[in-house]
């Protein structure tokens, strides 16, 4: 292998692909980077068997080859080196690769290209194009309200199904249900309903970072692996196994009452209600009271630490219904108003021990259900 | 106004309580632990043995070397049980801010009793001659405006000491003595400290706090404030609604069964767990204890991920934890279980029907018949092990020296 190629690409390319390399693994040679030269481009793919990241930089290559290298090793030599022409040289049949970068030289010790685990490529399969833009929004929306822990593998994933032209994102963890509808540019021919881990589309999220193409998703004929495939990188995923809840009658289809906020001021005050939930469980306790003789509709945000003090924020709400009055945990208030972007959002109740449930004001893509606490009011 | 914070110790608890119950064993070198023979340590000492060079955890068989004339005694933990309950019940006579510390100490906060009860010397004898005149114990009292200048002020002329620091003394007082001293400062940080060529408390008190915080981390910034006698600490009464609930007891012998050791932590599990749903609260913190036979003892930990009130969740737990401590491969004199961070009852609604909800209605079925029936009227089968240990009654089984308290 030779080639060269500048070493802003090559750093660049590094941290891509280097949120796939293994961490903690019984696989070593999984904590190397794959290079290869792939026509007139270097190619770089890590894995850490759970996802595998591969991305492309230009190079210009003068001998074919592929070797695997440290790559943490490498990913702080290069960031460390001026920005300048690097050539990067593989003497035949060894695995030590030469880096030389402006007077700096290095050596590096690798692992044959064999031993790496194969990446997955996925042939067959029809490609489904997503938006880049509003993937990322749905994943931003969806995927936090995954469960973390691995007692139902199946909580940890977000479902996707693709039926017609739109792709449904649902993740539940057993206490809050997040679901965001995306339209496709074109329909697909048969309904697809696949679990892809919530941690892999995080990921997916960060490659995604300012692309605004569609991203190419396919899943293979076994449904257990998907392919995002970006402009100059790709993620293969492994999926998760399992029968994902039937999510569609958690979603209350009435409520008693429905208070829509300013989405800003409500985070606000629930960020600040939480600084005193956080001695007790996090609960913090809403009432809404529609407009009457004494003002305008409001919505009141409160929390209470026992020996700390309380906190009472209040805000103008346009109420519809009766008043009610509702606990949730601080930490799912906070994540699901975090993530929408809309100016103003609905909160729907109807007892304060039946499901809550959140929408964006505006749009009508996405519902989020949280279940309540149980308090003494 | 200056705090006027006392600490109480009895001098060699077990075994003055021993030589209470037999006046002969007075001015003797007494040993409780067990017999030079058996695989034991020390668990306390009397002067005068220990004017010989016999220490508490050192092996029997090397107290009976240095201290051949000693007499050896099993220990009788039911009677130390007795004499703890009496001299907190008199320390609370004073005050209801008493705040025990293990079996024989504790600190008890009298600001402002002065005009009451008349100078802290002189309640401090008079507590003092009370402890002697109805327990037979002699006790050792430190008076200081903190609980670490207490402490360390009644340790200083054991046994039988009386040692007050003048507000605005504490420094100075602590200036000259063994950085050992100090609650805080084990045999390791003594060493630690000693490669400074730091000895005395005064020597500490001139670090910085910069350098103790990066070489001790957290306890640096108790370490500076402590060598300064500046302890802020509240003498925490147990007269304050219950922060935790634990159930723990000491086995007639050593136990190694495994069998053994889970039914007795699934029996005071159950016993905690029923506790808790009699005060209606869950709790959200499970804590292990194990004391090991060579009086090693250890808390381990673990959060649940909802508070619970169930047993089940508990045991859940706390056996894993238990299995971790035996590792160590020692035989576990004492055993408890406590839990804490308690809600009332506020709990998390799930999305779907609850599995948890099934473990509720039994305990609450279970409960209601152990009321009318009695404890033992329903034994969880992974308790009946324990019957060959412990008699049993109406209450629930009789542990044989049980330190049912929360």
């Amino acid at each position: 292998m030779k080639l060269s190629c500048l070493q802003e690409n090559l750093s660049r390319g590094l941290g891509i692909v280097g949120r796939a390399v293994a961490t903690r693994t019984t696989l070593p040679i999984t904590n190397n980077v794959l290079l290869a030269t792939d026509g007139g481009r270097l190619k770089l793919s890590a894995t850490n068997l759970e996802i595998a990241i591969t991305c492309w930089i230009g190079a210009k290559v003068e001998e074919e080859g592929t070797t695997t290298v440290p790559a943490r090793l490498l990913t702080d030599l290069v960031s460390s080196l001026p920005n300048e022409r690097m050539d990067l040289s593989q003497p035949l049949r060894s695995h030590t690769i030469h880096l030389a970068c402006g007077r700096n030289e290095a050596k590096i010790t690798g692992q044959a290209a064999a031993d790496f685990p194969p990446i997955p490529t996925i042939g067959e399969g029809v490609a489904i194009p997503v938006g880049g833009d509003a993937l990322h929004t749905a994943i931003d929306q969806v995927a936090f309200a995954a469960a973390t822990d691995e007692s139902r593998p199946v909580l940890t994933g977000v479902q996707a199904s693709f039926e017609g032209s739109t792709v449904t994102l649902a993740a539940a963890d057993g206490f809050r249900l997040s679901v965001h509808k995306l339209a496709l540019d074109q329909p697909v021919a048969e309904k697809v309903a696949v679990i892809i881990p919530a941690r892999s589309l995080q990921e997916l999220n960060r490659l995604l970072d300012g692309q605004e193409e569609p991203v190419q998703v396919t899943v293979n004929a076994a449904r257990s692996q998907a392919l995002f495939k970006l402009k100059n990188a790709e993620m293969v995923s492994q999926l998760v196994q399992g029968t994902f809840p039937n999510y569609g009658q958690l979603i209350p289809q009435s409520s008693q009452s429905r208070a829509v906020v300013n989405r800003a001021e409500f985070l606000r005050a629930t960020k600040a209600a939480a600084i005193f939930a956080r001695d007790g469980s996090g609960i913090i306790r809403l009432q809404v009271t529609p407009a009457g003789e004494l003002g305008p509709g409001k919505l009141a945000v409160s929390a209470r630490a026992e020996e700390l003090g309380e906190n009472l924020g209040e805000l103008d709400a346009a109420v519809t219904g009766e008043a009610g009055k509702i606990a949730f945990n601080a930490k799912y208030l906070t994540e699901v108003l975090s993530v929408l972007d809309s100016e103003q959002v609905a909160l729907e109740t109807t007892s304060p021990t039946s499901p809550g449930v959140i929408r964006p004001v505006g749009v009508d893509n996405f519902v989020h259900v949280v279940m309540p606490m149980f308090v003494q009011w | 106004m200056p705090r006027q914070i006392f600490h109480l110790d009895l001098d060699a608890f077990f075994v003055s309580v021993e030589q209470a119950l037999n006046p002969s064993l007075k001015g003797k070198p007494v040993v409780v632990g067990g017999q030079p023979s058996s695989r034991g340590v020390v668990a306390c000492a009397s002067y005068e043995a220990r004017a010989l060079g016999v220490r508490t955890a050192m092996p029997l068989a090397q107290a009976q070397r240095l201290c051949p004339q000693a007499v050896f005694l099993p220990g009788q933990f039911a009677r130390y049980q007795e004499a703890t309950e009496g001299f907190m019940a008199i320390l609370r006579n004073y005050t209801p801010q008493v705040q025990p510390g293990g079996n024989d100490e504790a600190f008890l906060d009298l600001t402002g009793f002065e005009p009451l009860y008349g100078p802290a010397r002189q309640t401090a004898q008079t507590i003092k001659g009370r402890i002697q005149k109805e327990l037979g114990l002699t006790a050792s009292v430190g008076i200081a405006t903190s609980k670490v200048v207490s402490k360390v002020a009644s340790d200083l002329e054991k046994p039988d000491g009386l040692v007050e620091v003048a507000p605005g003394q504490e420094a100075s007082f602590l200036a000259p003595l063994a950085v050992g001293r100090l609650p805080m400062v084990g045999p390791r940080t003594e060493q630690a400290l000693g490669r400074w060529g730091i000895a005395t408390v005064g020597q500490l008190a001139s670090l910085p706090l910069s350098s103790l915080q990066s070489y001790f981390g957290k306890a640096g910034f108790t370490l500076y404030h402590f060598a300064r006698g500046i302890d802020a600490s509240p003498v925490i009464s147990e007269t304050a609604p219950a922060k935790s609930i634990s159930r723990s007891t000491t086995f007639p012998q050593d136990l190694w069964d495994r069998r053994l050791l889970k039914a007795a932590l699934y029996y005071l599990s159950e016993r905690v767990g029923a506790q808790l749903r009699r005060e209606g609260q869950a709790a959200r913190c499970v804590t292990l204890k194990v004391r090991y036979e060579d009086f090693l003892t250890i808390g381990r930990s673990r959060t649940l991920r909802q508070p619970s009130d169930a047993h089940q969740a508990f045991f859940a737990a706390a056996w894993p934890l238990l299995e971790q401590a035996l590792e160590r491969r020692r035989s576990v004199r004492l055993v408890g279980i406590g839990v804490s961070r308690l809600t009332e009852g506020e709990h998390q609604a799930l999305l779907w029907p609850d599995p948890g909800e099934r473990v509720r209605h039994l305990n609450q079925a279970v409960d209601s018949m152990r009321q009318r029936y009695g404890f033992t009227a329903l034994r969880a089968g992974l308790t009946l092990p324990l019957s060959q240990l412990y008699p049993e009654d109406q209450g629930g089984l009789v542990l044989q020296t049980p330190c049912l308290s929360r």
